[in-house]
């Protein structure tokens, strides 16, 4: 099993809440959270939020609880997309260390486990799903390592909400299997964070067995990671990296081609 | 509901009994192979005062040692091998460490080296391991094993050069550590002491603390009867009811209160005070057997040593994992004609005990 992480903790202007919330999150075990920006391009087209920078929210990252090392923030975009052309992989969403869609229709539903570069496509937790989950779908995007998630703030909020969650949550693990799956808080408020333990059993509930309900809170959140780190890449296997040049690097390039052509006779 | 719900994790419980006099009694045998050993504690019913023998045995127990820091190819050093590894009585535990999400190192007195690693760190470190036995889906932790008291692994050789170069340039790893020694007499705290000089440490000694519990129920038990079947209770029953005393969870299960339905199992009697002790720290087997050795009173005297949830073993080099929780203790019943009980339980991720 890896680290524990929570991959959904909504992102706001005040800055004192985020840093409960982070501080609440250390102080639960979890080693690695993420700053969920939400996005809904339908209203007045929004514009895509630049994350704010990791840095600037904490001068000393706080230890995680039973552990040496600070826990790690990272950067997410959600994308609430009700029509086809909400997603648009800009170059802003680079920007971003893990992007999400949360599909409002069957047919992006579809669009999104076959086709979209995402790695988290999140449930509907606050109303009845509208559209049920097929198995062709759901199979395809377990194939491509997409990620299906629900989140539990909402179950903790309200009683209504609590049904729904807990309903298309096991609607979709009878299609899944409980393959693919992470859990979130979606929190707004540092009381809504639950410890991950707690979030094993959550999933019990959501008729997983005790390892895929463990593994959705920790192996399947560095899956997502991994995911998320390779979209940068070529396939996974070749990525580029800023190299700092410096100005003395480059009178020194300069005699070593010199000699190459007097060796060789050509350059 | 699914049928799921109704499930719960796994526990074994093994229960022995025997005489301590009896040749045959394996007592040493199971304390001395449970390593690591966090909190002892001890309940004797019609006892006020702790008693002069168990309070020396006590105030005798090794120190430990917490280094800050400790990279772990120092654990391979040739003199840190001959000096403290090779004679045994040393065991050394990563602090800070947990075992189902990152690495965790324990050194056994037997000499063996054991490295429980995740997956990332085991790729790049490149010795060779296997996966271990309690993987889900796709191998996630994976368990190196180092037999230093091996001839293959003396220093010179390939394949000590191998680890050691592995340790110390491929992947430094670096973390805090629990020393203790078991001092046989000889003078060896010398290598130790220069060791830790180099690091950043804190010595401690085992924290004692002890209640004196008045008009508790506590259950008769017979030595001859450890199933429970007749005249004693059931040792399930029996370890719960411990539990709650050790918690100080009220076991009278009166009519309004709704926090606890525990109760002390039948046949009880009640008695006027019981004491309670308990020490915790990273206590040496040897110390445990030197206090079993003290403990003979009427009726009867229970003595619980708890382990790590997060060390990589049990007993021996069984492997342990931690699922939702990762006790491992032992529990001794001493009676006054020398008989004992011994109960061994494990948690989900667990061997069974020996």
């Amino acid at each position: 099993m890896s680290v524990f992480m929570d991959l959904n903790i909504i992102s706001s202007n005040d800055k004192n809440r985020l840093k409960s919330i982070i501080e609440t999150a250390a102080h639960l075990g979890y080693s690695t959270v993420a700053i969920n920006y939400v996005v809904e391009p339908q209203q007045k087209k929004q514009e895509i939020p630049k994350p704010q920078s990791v840095s600037d929210i904490f001068d000393k990252f706080p230890i995680v609880q039973g552990k040496s090392s600070p826990i790690k923030v990272l950067n997410r975009l959600t994308i609430i997309a009700s029509d086809a052309s909400h997603f648009r992989p800009t170059n802003e969403y680079k920007s971003f260390d893990l992007v999400a869609v949360y599909p409002k229709t069957e047919k992006l539903f579809h669009a999104a486990c076959m086709t979209f570069d995402v790695d988290i496509i999140c449930i509907a937790v606050a109303e009845k799903q509208p559209f049920h989950f097929k198995r062709a779908p759901v199979n395809g995007a377990i194939d491509r390592g997409v990620f299906f998630e629900t989140c539990y703030a909402a179950a903790i909020r309200d009683t209504t909400m609590r049904r729904y969650t807990i309903a298309n949550a096991i609607s979709l693990m009878e299609v899944c299997k409980g393959k693919n799956i992470i859990m979130s808080s979606g929190a707004e408020r540092p009381l809504e964070l639950r410890g991950p333990y707690d979030i094993a059993n959550l999933g019990l509930v959501f008729s997983l067995s005790e390892g895929d309900a463990k593994a959705a809170v920790s192996t399947n959140c560095r899956a997502v990671l991994l995911h998320g780190e390779t979209r940068a890449t070529a396939s996974g296997v070749v990525y580029t990296m800023k190299k700092p040049k410096t100005p003395q690097k480059q009178e020194e390039e300069s005699p070593v081609s010199k000699k190459k052509s007097d060796t060789f006779g050509n350059i | 509901m699914s049928p799921e719900l109704e499930k719960c994790p796994r526990s074994l419980l093994v229960c022995e009994k025997s005489n301590f006099l009896n040749e045959k009694s394996r007592h040493d045998f199971h304390v001395s192979k449970h390593n690591f050993n966090y909190k002892i504690s001890v309940l004797m019913p019609e006892c006020g005062m702790l008693p002069a023998n168990i309070s020396t045995v006590i105030n005798s127990f090794s120190h430990y040692y917490l280094v800050r820091a400790l990279p772990v190819h120092e654990l391979l050093e040739e003199t840190f091998l001959e000096s403290l590894v090779k004679k045994g009585h040393f065991y050394a535990l990563s602090y800070n460490t947990k075992i189902d999400e990152d690495n965790s190192i324990a050194l056994l007195s037997s000499g063996q080296l054991i490295l429980s690693l995740d997956k990332d760190t085991y790729e790049q470190l490149g010795l060779e391991g296997r996966p271990s036995l309690y993987n889900h889906r796709k191998a996630m932790r994976f368990v190196v094993t180092l037999d230093l008291t091996d001839k293959s692994l003396s220093p010179g050789t390939k394949r000590y050069q191998r680890v050691l170069s592995s340790l110390k340039d491929r992947l430094p790893l670096r973390y805090d550590f629990f020393f203790t020694k078991y001092n046989t007499g000889a003078d060896e705290d010398k290598t130790l002491n220069k060791l830790l000089s180099q690091y950043a440490y804190e010595e401690h000694k085992p924290a004692v603390s002890h209640q004196t519990l008045k008009e508790i129920p506590c259950p008769t038990l017979y030595p001859s009867d450890i199933q429970g079947k007749t005249l004693s209770c059931d040792p399930h029953h029996f370890l719960e009811w411990l539990g709650a005393v050790n918690l100080d969870i009220n076991c009278e299960n009166a009519a309004d209160s709704f926090l606890s339905t525990y109760v002390c199992p039948e046949p009880q009697s009640s008695v006027s005070q019981a004491l309670l002790c308990t020490v915790t720290g990273f206590i040496s087997p040897e110390n445990v057997f030197a206090l079993l050795k003290e403990l003979r009173f009427t009726p009867w005297v229970s003595l619980t040593v708890h382990g790590f949830m997060d060390s990589p073993v049990s007993w021996g080099a069984t492997e342990h994992g931690f699922l939702k929780g990762g006790e491992n203790f032992y529990n001794f019943v001493c009676f006054k004609n020398q008989d004992y009980w011994l109960h061994m339980a494990t948690g989900a991720q667990d061997g069974c005990p020996p």
